[in-house]
């Protein structure tokens, strides 16, 4: 008897719901409850957040609506509607209306409540890249910003030397072509500066060159610019930037060995 | 009173609405004064009747080795390098005065709520690898890890020593150091209570959850958790059977029994948020302060948010998971998971198989026969298994493993099972445990291509874990896609998560080795500062901050397979997917980056600069949202070139050969090599401390660090446009 009287006790353990032990407090709707809980800042942080998570139907600042816009780009594949978004959100954190700021300077206290808002890259570099083919004038301005924004960002570069180099091939003349191609030049030049090969880069890795696209793109426009010489050299960088790193297309290292063994076989040839 | 829930939860917020003191009262009294203290037991205290709980937990991670890990320490001792030894306990008897005129006399387990960032910091690291013992601290005659001499530019990097040096004993219960800082253990000495880590007496001694030391208030992260030491242990079942000779009380306290069958135990530990202070960007990232009374100055970034993303995700839930219950942790990591069958469900578009949570096996919770008084008998009932399997695995060498923890201690890459099919090898159970957290197909990819054209793969992803995945320490846990496209030939198109076996100059590996699991992914290529040693004259202060003590990029560039970043601020579609989240350090106006351009000079930031860091004691910022959320699948575009036939011919190809084979896998590492070379550095020889830590190196690096391949994996084929 006593022992079907612990099994008993032992069942209706068993029947204890497993959820949390505490009353008092539910985490996660506590905090929304607690009058100290922060206000979001309208900026946030730059990135991307899981939309849903924001439990907000309908954005109503610039940070909403590029995070409304990720999330058509990024879930719902809807570029369209991720484009008017940006445009919303960019309008609303404005460079020229000054509805956003460059922060410039860091004094005590600083980070509390700016007002205007920091200025954010990451909706000018999503919009900028959706219509870098389709209205590279927006494009080449949604770079500019962020680079104003953020003089160090990588890849910013790259991205405007896309968009010039496309612009090039696009061109209805060889005037404008070519001033399109030394527009991606540049771009593409200035990336490399933002992570230069330097003694100590080499001392630690070895690479005696980085960026492999870079390198890559720029030898492809020198090809188009019938510049030999800085071809061959952009290829070779290439193929030492790719030594300890391949490439995603990593045919592309053959046809750079090709191509390299080629000009300079007729390089000599001309000599 | 213990059978008083209102009084214990009238107890329990009572310290909310006293005002914070200028020098805080250490907690270090038991919540419920109702049973007779009892030290910590051990575990080999609770052997004798609890041999499979104590057989399990000790192959635990969090049991003995984490306290042991060389990484762990290294990163402990990082952090203490970065900001003058700040992570290191304080105690009642400590005289510290802060700037503001507190007494910082309390650390993050004692204090009783926080108004300083100081009180966090202080002991921040072993707050929840071993509170019990921070705690026993505040008698000095208890006392395990010393408070550091100097702190600030008072800290004496030459002398600090890894925590690990303070976890032996010998055989008359004396803690014993290894000679040399750092050093193997003593020969002879053995494991101490706090070599143990979390003992099976630091659960089951809990009082509650403690909402005034969590920063919202809640009971989550930072070891917000009151914890007795008293003879009350608290298990899982009410009405339990009286152990033998009254060794312990077994508890009757349904709040406390509720407590420790739910997830909310493992908040207190499993998200973890870290002060910021005056290193923080504010309004430049997601601003957050402790938002009990007082606290508004002690303002943190989440670092683990493990916790969080379970209590807001879908397995928290009887309606949005395909079990109809809320799945705790317990049920994936205490139960017989992923041994216990499989379920098939539907996820959005995917239809998915998984191991079933929440099967326990059934056995007794003591041992018959020798736990009960007048062998009192005991019945088999559903029991927890007590493995704890996460993603770590031990980077102790065995003789290593042997000294620092026991002899005996388990293999990790033990093979055999237990009696319910559960490898006996931390290992193989870390894999099983991997493989059942992801799934990923391919099916939405093109299906044609043609020559030169771009055609997309659509690689979705969806996570089957409780939180979101990785989780924890998640922007260390490396999980990716590695995909690739090749021709009918083999002929390799496309590469995506590749890796390269190549030099590492910075930690004298001079030429490839022939092992991939050392190597990073290409999508940057990173070097951080290991920091420097500098002879100071006696008594010359000590510079914290990055200058001298490193942390920053020393090489910092965008590698070919660039995609996390990308992908998330300029949404391009092609690189690497990471889901791996990211620490990042946002530089100032008129802070240096650590690095020089390409004429010597030093890069500073004018405006604010976001940049991936490697270290958490540097990062002030996070980005927690690249993991993937769990039952909630992406999709993940790769927008792929095909070469031309003219570039075909370049290459001496004719064509390609139709079809098209892409294959994707996700693969796993728990560390980014870069980090752990980093942490090698900064505690050698010519680190901040000026000798070896002797904690991490290459060789180890090379021996011990093992990634899992293909965690999950799909293939499709694509075939010519016609």
């Amino acid at each position: 008897m006593r022992n079907l009287l612990i099994l008993a006790l032992f069942g209706a353990v068993t029947s204890i719901p497993s959820g949390f032990g505490q009353t008092g407090y539910t985490p996660g709707e506590f905090q929304a409850a607690n009058a100290n809980y922060p206000v979001r800042n309208p900026f946030y942080f730059e990135g991307r957040i899981d939309w849903d998570l924001l439990k907000i139907t309908q954005p109503s600042n610039a940070w909403e609506f590029a995070q409304r816009g990720i999330h058509e780009q990024d879930d719902l594949l809807d570029t369209s509607a991720a484009i008017a978004d940006y445009k919303t959100s960019v309008s609303m954190n404005n460079l020229q209306d000054r509805s956003c700021q460059l922060i410039t300077a860091a004094p005590t206290g600083f980070g509390q409540k700016i007002d205007p808002p920091p200025c954010m890259f990451t909706v000018r570099l999503r919009l900028g890249n959706l219509v870098k083919a389709s209205d590279p004038t927006t494009a080449l301005q949604m770079f500019d910003e962020v680079l104003t924004i953020d003089p160090l960002r990588l890849g910013v570069n790259t991205l405007i030397g896309e968009t010039y180099s496309a612009l090039g091939d696009n061109a209805s003349n060889s005037g404008d072509q070519e001033e399109f191609y030394r527009e991606a030049v540049a771009a593409y030049e200035a990336e490399l500066a933002l992570s230069p090969v330097t003694d100590l880069s080499i001392k630690l890795t070895g690479d005696e060159a980085n960026n492999a696209h870079v390198h890559w793109a720029l030898a492809g426009l020198y090809d188009k610019l019938g510049e030999t010489k800085n071809e061959v050299t952009e290829l070779d960088l290439y193929l030492k930037a790719t030594k300890w790193h391949s490439d995603t297309y990593p045919w592309r290292i053959q046809i750079a060995q090709g191509r390299m063994q080629k000009l300079m076989a007729s390089s000599v040839h001309n000599r | 009173m213990r059978n008083c829930p209102l009084l214990w939860l009238s107890l329990s917020f009572l310290p909310a609405v006293i005002q914070p003191l200028v020098a805080q009262t250490a907690t270090s009294s038991p919540t419920d004064g109702t049973f007779n203290n009892q030290p910590y037991q051990p575990p080999e205290n609770c052997l004798p009747c609890h041999q499979r709980q104590y057989d399990e937990l000790r192959s635990a991670v969090k049991s003995g080795y984490r306290n042991a890990s060389p990484l762990q320490n290294g990163l402990e001792l990082s952090a203490n390098f970065l900001n003058g030894g700040l992570l290191r306990p304080v105690y009642a008897d400590s005289q510290i005065v802060l700037p503001d005129g507190t007494k910082l006399n309390t650390n993050m387990f004692t204090t009783p709520s926080f108004t300083e960032i100081r009180q966090v910091q202080a002991g921040f690291c072993l707050s929840c690898h071993n509170p019990h013992i921070e705690r026993m601290g505040d008698d000095p005659t208890r006392r395990v890890f010393p408070a550091l001499d100097g702190v600030g530019t008072a800290f004496q990097p030459e002398s600090i020593r890894p925590l690990r040096d303070y976890m032996m004993i010998n055989s008359s219960g004396q803690q014993v150091l290894p000679s040399e800082i750092g050093g193997m253990p003593p020969a002879g000495a053995t494991r101490s209570l706090a070599g143990a880590g979390i003992t099976c007496d630091v659960c089951h001694n809990i009082g509650g959850a403690d909402l005034n030391r969590s920063f919202q208030q809640d009971g989550f992260a930072n070891m917000s958790l009151s914890l007795n030491h008293s003879l009350e242990k608290v298990g899982p079942f009410s009405f339990p059977v009286l152990p033998k000779g009254g060794f312990h009380v077994a508890s009757n306290d349904q709040a406390k029994i509720s407590l420790l069958r739910s997830a909310a135990l493992c908040n207190s530990c499993h998200d973890v948020r870290v002060p910021l202070g005056n290193e923080g960007p504010g309004d430049l990232q997601h601003y957050e302060h402790d938002m009990n009374p007082g606290g508004q100055n002690v303002t943190y970034f989440r670092l683990e948010n493990l916790s969080t993303e379970w209590q807001t995700g879908a397995y928290n839930s009887t309606t949005e998971n395909p079990f109809g219950q809320v799945v705790r942790c317990q049920d994936c990591h205490m139960s017989q998971f992923p041994y216990a069958g499989d379920s098939t469900y539907q996820v959005g578009d995917m239809t998915v198989t998984s191991p079933t949570p929440a099967v326990f096996f059934t056995n007794y919770a003591a041992v018959p026969g020798v736990s009960t008084d007048g062998n009192y008998p005991l019945y088999k009932r559903s029991v927890v298994n007590h493995h704890f399997t996460g993603v770590d695995v031990p980077l102790l060498y065995p003789n290593e493993l042997s000294a620092y923890l026991d002899p005996g201690y388990p293999d990790p890459n033990g093979t055999g099972t237990d009696e319910y099919g559960i490898p006996l090898g931390l290992e193989a159970r870390r894999e099983a445990l991997l493989k059942a957290a992801i799934r990923i197909n391919l099916d939405k990819s093109d299906k044609t291509f043609a020559l030169g054209q771009p055609f997309t793969v659509r690689a979705e992803a969806i996570a089957l874990t409780g939180h979101r995945f990785p989780a924890g320490f998640s922007q260390e846990r490396t999980t990716y896609i590695q995909m690739q496209v090749t021709d009918d030939n083999g002929l390799v198109l496309y590469q995506s998560g590749y890796v390269v076996d190549k030099p590492h100059l910075e930690t004298g590996e001079l030429s490839p080795d022939g092992n991939l699991n050392d190597e990073d992914l290409e999508h940057i290529h990173a070097v951080v500062d290991p920091g420097k040693h500098v002879d100071r004259a006696t008594g010359a202060p000590y510079v914290t901050g990055q200058g001298n003590n490193g942390h920053t990029n020393q090489v910092f560039e965008l590698g070919p397979d660039d995609g996390p970043d990308a992908r998330v601020y300029a949404g391009t579609t092609e690189g690497l997917v990471l889901f791996r989240n990211e620490l990042d350090r946002i530089y100032l106006p008129g802070q240096s980056l650590g690095r020089t351009d390409a004429n010597g000079e030093p890069v500073i930031a004018k405006q604010p600069h976001y940049e991936e860091t490697f270290s958490a004691a540097f990062a002030n910022s996070v980005d927690n949202y690249r993991s993937l959320r769990p039952l909630t699948p992406r999709t993940f575009l790769y927008t792929i070139t095909l070469p031309t036939q003219a570039e075909l011919q370049e290459m001496g190809v004719s064509s390609i050969k139709a079809p098209l084979h892409i294959h994707a896998q996700v693969n796993y590492e728990h560390f980014p090599p870069l980090f752990i070379r980093f942490l090698a550095r900064t505690t050698g020889e010519n680190g901040p401390a000026g000798h070896d830590m002797h904690l991490l190196t290459e060789q180890r690096l090379d021996d011990l660090v093992k990634n899992i391949q293909s965690l999950t994996s799909a293939d499709v084929t694509v075939s010519v446009k016609e």
